[in-house]
């Protein structure tokens, strides 16, 4: 017999694993072997145990397959006992079955909580998990970390893709723990240990406040004067006030400024005419 | 006078509680049949069926005929048969549908075997409940089950399964209706 038959048929062992999934793994390590064998594994679930016994159903995924591990997820759709066979082939040679020893109810999973990613946006507390499939909810419970504070439970079926749990108040710090559920077998995990997150306080908002109401008595005192300023300037743009000098300003009437004038001229023309005599004469 | 005034006022008070209280005795016994399927995924099951629905209808020789609909057989069934009903039809499936059809094909032999073997954890789900509480089995559910046996009768067994096959999502429509609003364990 070919060495490495022997050892595909030696190494045949099927046992599936209890975590977050069932997958049909061998257990003895030996890799290198794997690549010359073809395996194939066939289900029989309990109904065919016992109405149909002799009929076995060839895997959907894992019949033909390469390799020491397969994802059979998509054949263990019921919560009944699952009997496994499986068998290996090199070139022309077959070997014979292996079957389980005891069959497997996938109601005896372990589950186990999934990776959980907290973060916040603001105050806004936000969650992440992690994607295993399309069989599994979460259940998400968060509260304030405070005495006696109210834990919310949240049931998350998206897959991920981060999910708002709720608003933060300012200054308080707040936890988060979730479990892995399968509604179809029942069962869910222990609860994650708890991660906190603190929102800060409300200074930042203070300081933006103050600023914002400085700079608001600033707009009111600032616009109406410039606009005093502008309508000053604008004024003497377009329409100025001629303001005349003091000497220039008239306080007297008019007829009495012509009769001073009068009075005047003739003064000025005595006192012309008595400098123009000797002029006169002169000529 | 006085008396008889006092007496005409007892009587529909004490009338109103008694109706009270056969109401509330009913609502619960009928959420109590409903609780017995709690535990059922019916949304994979649906999938499965609808995967195969197409091919197996084709198959179906005699398309004018039913087995699970005549009559509304279903529909007439009240919520205290539904447990019962249910228990029936569910024997019904697995212990001659799945039985009497031979199927070739790989992909839907897989899909059937799915089905066949979710309908064996309900039935023991069933049963668990049936211990627990009452799943008595009325003339009503006991005729209406007699019919749709007695339809199958009639046709060759491996005609009448693949067309019970075919009715799958009759009986699956009627499972969701009746057990609708309860919730998850």
């Amino acid at each position: 017999m070919d060495w490495g038959l022997l050892l595909c048929f030696s190494c045949s062992v099927i046992k599936g694993l209890r975590k977050n999934g069932w997958l049909v793994r061998e257990e003895s390590g030996v890799t290198g072997v794997w690549s010359k064998c073809l395996i194939l594994l066939a289900h029989k679930k309990e109904y065919e145990s016992l109405y149909m016994s002799h009929i076995w159903i060839p895997s959907s995924w894992c019949s033909p397959t390469e390799g020491p591990e397969c994802d059979i997820t998509d054949d263990v759709t019921a919560t009944v006992p699952y009997n496994l066979r499986v068998r290996a082939t090199v070139g022309a040679q077959t070997s014979a079955w292996s079957t389980l020893q005891h069959p497997f109810n996938r109601n005896s999973t372990i589950l186990t909580p999934p990776v959980m990613e907290v973060t916040k946006d603001g105050f806004h507390l936000i969650i992440k998990l992690e994607d295993l499939g399309p069989q599994f909810e979460f259940l998400v419970a968060y509260w304030r970390r405070e005495p006696g504070a109210k834990e919310h439970v949240k049931v998350v079926k998206s897959r991920g893709i981060p999910v708002h749990l709720g608003t933060m108040e300012p200054g308080a710090a707040y936890c988060v723990k979730v479990r892995t559920f399968v509604k179809a077998i029942g069962r869910h995990s222990p609860f994650s240990q708890a991660e906190c997150v603190k929102v800060q306080g409300e200074t930042l908002p203070l300081a933006l406040a103050l600023f914002a109401f400085v700079g608001f008595m600033l707009i009111l005192v600032v616009v109406p004067v410039s606009v005093w300023k502008m309508g000053r300037l604008l004024r003497y743009s377009c329409c100025p006030v001629v303001v005349l000098p003091d000497t220039l300003k008239i306080t007297n009437s008019p007829q009495k400024l012509i009769s001073c004038r009068r009075e005047e001229v003739e003064a000025c023309a005595t006192a012309v005419l008595s400098s123009e005599e000797p002029f006169k004469a002169w000529i | 006078m006085i008396m008889n005034s006092t007496r005409d006022m007892k009587a529909p008070c004490v009338s109103l509680w008694l109706v009270a209280a056969v109401f509330f005795l009913c609502s619960v016994r009928a959420r109590g049949l409903r609780r017995c399927l709690i535990s059922m995924d019916l949304h994979h099951i649906e999938e499965a069926f609808q995967e195969i629905k197409k091919t197996i209808q084709a198959k179906d020789p005699f398309q004018n005929v039913t087995i699970l609909s005549t009559s509304e057989t279903l529909h007439r069934i009240k919520p205290l048969d539904v447990c019962c009903m249910t228990k029936n039809l569910l024997a019904f499936y697995v212990d001659k549908v799945f039985k009497d059809h031979q199927e070739l094909n790989p992909q839907i032999l897989r899909k059937i075997s799915s089905i066949a073997n979710s309908f064996l954890y309900m039935q023991k789900a069933l049963r668990q409940c049936q211990e627990q509480r009452q799943c008595h089995c009325r003339d009503e559910a006991t005729n209406a089950t007699r019919i749709i046996h007695s339809n199958y009768d009639q046709l060759e067994a491996p005609s009448a399964a693949i067309k019970s096959l075919g009715e799958l999502d009759v009986f699956l429509a009627w499972i969701d209706k009746n057990h609708q609003g309860t919730s998850a364990a």
